[in-house]
Order: structure tokens, then sequence, then C-alpha cells
């Protein structure tokens, strides 16, 4: 049982970095419609340029907001000069098209950073906490994590149920036809849509980082995880992709712990394939059918 | 004053719109009437700035609509209430109407907030509630008052009267008038409903095939029976 539930705790660091990685992939949804598969390959990208900010100037933090303006920028990028040109021929086309952008981004960072994994630093020592005499299988680090997570939550929801951008950007993903006619400038709320976007995923990408190392391709399995929980949690619903996220990283750590982290993926599939096959809208989805 | 002058639109090979001309005094409503495909859906999408015409021009008290994006059409003073009670489900009644002018300042939006659940009392009864839990007729009250939120010169109504029950449809009219008289609005109204429409209209105009047939006072079209035969089909 104790086993059980230092497993199921060990998961709350890595479910914290799935449900924003999850939550970047249904902002930009949200937004266009469109899964971003590049989300991660920005997340990458960007964690590289904080990587080297951090060599430079030493400091966790500057690299830190380096990584998450860097993600603004690279989503505003990647939305001008793919998605827009693209998905004004077609919809699948543009999902297609952010895996070019994957593809394109792993080569340059290969090319830029080489291709091997490379150590992020975190900002505290990563030992186990240890409480009432005894030793929890929750770091420090992982707390600054959850932290992170759910002040960027917070932050989220006041920003989509206080101001007017954020009810301009619900309104937009929901009948942008009636929000045009409304007065809001739609095409440059999806672009904001893409930059909050790149912030989440940048922000991610610079947390798992020194758990997962960096390399061009480090953070792929993060998107077979965050994907299943976007899709689970029913991609119109930031509130069902970061329970989701979370509770995805909580059943991973026991899969792992039971049996072997490389089954992971294995289960995140098996679940994906569940939800599909028993509740395809998904668990916070309201809305019957969506074509992708 | 509305004035369209000259207006053509086609989609790829089909002509919906050929050189309409019509003006659309303040004070006023001025119904549009016509069967299905008609044009006149488009004639609205076209002046709400969502269609772009082939030829002809649109102005707003002397300024040119033409050309437009929708975004800033609505800020010139046009307001389109599009077909089938348009309102965004998912948000709440309040949410809704609060989309309406953003881009005013706050205390003129509060103050237009207010007129509108003087309006329509049932929406302020129902301001926290989402937009699909709405009977038809709400919905089309709170699809008008999310259009009047951007304190528009110019109302454009595309059959509000669709699907509804004949007497929520009569009141709908009847406020929509009463709009145009005391707020001095320039209303089109667009009705499929021809008998409906030119109980309300101070002029109309009749539309067949993307051409205006006929144009005057609602009581000359109401009375003329050969055209009534020929186009409106009663």
């Amino acid at each position: 049982m104790t086993q059980l539930i230092d497993y199921i705790l060990g998961g709350a660091g890595s479910g914290m970095i799935i449900a924003l990685m999850a939550l970047a992939l249904v902002l930009t949804w949200r937004a266009t419609r469109v899964v971003n598969f590049a989300q991660v390959g920005q997340a990458m990208f960007t964690t590289f340029i904080a990587l080297s900010l951090q060599t430079l100037t030493g400091s966790w933090w500057v690299a830190l907001l380096g990584a998450l303006v860097a993600g603004a920028v690279v989503g505003v990028v990647v939305q001008y000069l793919v998605l827009r040109p693209v998905k004004r021929m077609d919809t699948s086309g543009a999902i297609i098209a952010t895996f070019g952008v994957l593809i394109a981004l792993q080569a340059a960072a290969g090319m830029i950073w080489g291709g091997d994994s490379q150590a992020y630093p975190q900002p505290f020592n990563n030992t186990a906490l240890t409480v009432f005499g005894r030793e929890w299988p929750i770091s420090a680090y992982d707390l600054v994590v959850i932290g992170f997570g759910v002040a960027l939550v917070i932050g989220l929801t006041l920003l989509f149920t206080r101001t007017n951008l954020g009810l301009a950007m619900r309104a937009t993903a929901f009948n942008p036809e009636v929000a045009r006619l409304s007065g809001v400038r739609v095409s440059r709320t999806l672009t904001i849509g893409w930059a909050l976007a790149g912030i989440v995923g940048a922000l991610a990408g610079v947390l798992v980082a020194p758990v997962s190392g960096i390399s061009p391709n480090s953070f792929d399995i993060l998107l077979v995880f965050a994907f299943t929980a976007a899709v689970i949690g029913g991609l119109d619903s930031l509130i069902g992709a970061v329970s989701v996220g979370i509770g995805t990283g909580l059943i991973l750590s026991v899969v792992s712990g039971y049996s072997d982290s490389s089954n992971a993926p294995v289960v995140a599939l098996i679940l994906l394939a569940l939800n599909l096959a028993l509740k395809p809208e998904g668990i916070f989805g309201h809305n019957s059918a969506r074509s992708v | 004053m509305l004035k369209i002058d000259g207006m053509s639109v086609s989609y790829g090979p089909v002509q919906a719109l050929r050189d309409v001309s019509l003006e659309v005094p303040r004070g006023e409503v001025t119904a549009v009437i016509g069967a299905n495909g008609a044009g006149k859906s488009t004639l609205m999408r076209t002046l709400a700035g969502l269609v772009r015409p082939a030829a002809g021009s649109a102005t707003l008290d002397g300024h040119s609509l033409t050309g437009r994006k929708p975004e800033d059409v609505v800020r010139m003073g046009v307001s389109l209430v599009p077909e089938g009670r348009s309102t965004v489900p998912e948000l709440t009644v309040d949410e809704n109407l609060r989309l309406g002018g953003m881009w005013r300042s706050k205390a003129e939006r509060a103050s237009t907030h207010a007129e509108v659940y003087d309006m329509f009392p049932v929406l302020g009864d129902r301001r926290s509630m989402r937009a699909d839990t709405l009977s038809g007729g709400e919905r089309q009250q709170l699809a008008i008052g999310r259009a009047l939120m951007s304190a528009p010169e110019c109302l454009l109504l595309d059959e509000p009267s669709l699907g509804l029950a004949p007497l929520i449809v009569t009141q709908i009219l009847e406020l929509v008038k009463r709009l145009a008289e005391e707020s001095n609005l320039a209303v089109l109204l667009v009705e499929q409903n021809a008998v409906t429409a030119l109980r309300v209209a101070h002029s109309a105009v009749v539309l067949n095939l993307g051409q205006v047939v006929m144009s005057g006072s609602a009581a000359d079209i109401a009375s003329h029976e050969e055209l009534r035969h020929a186009y409106l089909g009663y």
C-alpha cells in the first residue's frame, strides 16, 4: 500500500508536465481547430535557447524567461508562415504541416546544438523531501513544477473568464462569425492563442528538461502522453487537459513502478483507444461531433 | 442613412445580386422581401463585410462600407443579426452581450448593457445561463441584444422570424420598429414572411433572382395584387 502511494505521488511532477503540454495542444486546438504536433518541437527548440541563455548568464530564471518569450515568438512564426497559408486550403493539410514543422525544428536543433542529449540544470537540488522522518518520492523540484503548473492554470482561468481578451478568444473558438460581427479582430485573436500555447509549451519544456535531458528528440514521448491527455480531456477543455494530464502522469507512474517504464507509452495508447471507443468526445467535451 | 448603389455579387459563375440599389432612412424599418434564393441573405452578408461585392457600393451617412472587414464595418455603426438566431451557444447570456462592442469604453458598454436588459427583461433573468438553454424567441432577443451592444446606427436583421411562434414574431418585430423610431436607427429587415414584414415596415423592396423588381411604401407593396401573386406567393 505504501508502495502504491509512493508510486502515485512520484507521478505528480511528470503529470503536471504532461498537463501543461496537453494544455498547449488544447489552446491551439481551441484557437484554430488544428492539433499542433509541432508543439513539442517548439518546446524543444525554446528549451535549447534557454540552455544557451543559462550557459551565457548562469541564471535559471533568465533562461526560463527567455524560453517563454521565445515560445511566444516561435508560436506566432509557425502560425504565420505555415498554418495560415496551408489552412486556407485544407484543415487536414494543416495538421500534416505541423508534423513537417516538427521535423524541421528537430533537424534545425540538431544542426545548431548537436544531436546528443545534454543536461539541463535545476534551480534547486533534486533531493527527496524528508517529512515526518520519512523520505517521500516527491522532490523539492517536483513541488516547483507543480507550483508553476498551478499558477499557470489559475492565470489562464482568470484570463479566459475575467478579461475581454479571454472572452474574445472563447467566442472566436466557438463561433468565429458571430465574434467577427461583434467586432472581435479574429485573426489577431487566433495569433494570440498560438503565442499563448507557445508560452505554455515552452514552460513545460524548461520544466521537464532537468529530468529528461535535452536533445532534438527528447520530448517526443511527451507528445504521445500529452496528446492522449488532451484527447481524453475533450480537446476543447482546459480543465480536461489539466486534470487528465495529471491523471495520466499518476497512472503512468504506477505502471512504471510495478512493471517497467518502457510500458508507459503502451498504456497511454490503450487509454486513448478505450477513450475513443467508449467516449469519443472526451470526458470534459460537450460537443458530440467535431471534424478533425 | 444607409445607401446601397448598384451592388452586384457573384459566387463563382452564379450571380446572386444584380445592380441592387436602395436607401434605408434613419428612424424607419425598410423591409427586403422575396422568395428563397432571391439574394436577401447575400445582400445582408455583403453589407456586413462577410462577402465582397463584384461591383457597387454601400455607404452609411456618406462613409463607404464597401471592401471593409466585418470587424471594421461594425465599428462604423452597421450591426448584423445573422440568420438562425446567431449567438455563441457555449457562452452565457451575459457573456454574449459583453462580446458586442468590446472596443467601446467600459462606461459606454455598461450603460448599453443595462439598456438591453431593460429592453429584454427575460435576458436579465437568464443572464448567467448558457445561451443554448434559451428558447428560440429568447435567443433571437439575445442575438439582437448582442448587435445593439455595439451602439449601431444601422441594424441589419436577417430573417428574425424564422422558426418562431407567430406571437413571438409579432413581439420582436414591434420592438424592432420601436427601436428604429425611438433610437433613430436605420433598420434593414430581411423577411421571407412578407405579410409580417410589411406590417411593421415603413417601406419595402421586393427582390427576385438577385434583382429589385419593385420598391415603394410598405402599404403600396402590400396592396399590389399582381406583385403579391407573382413574387410573394399569396
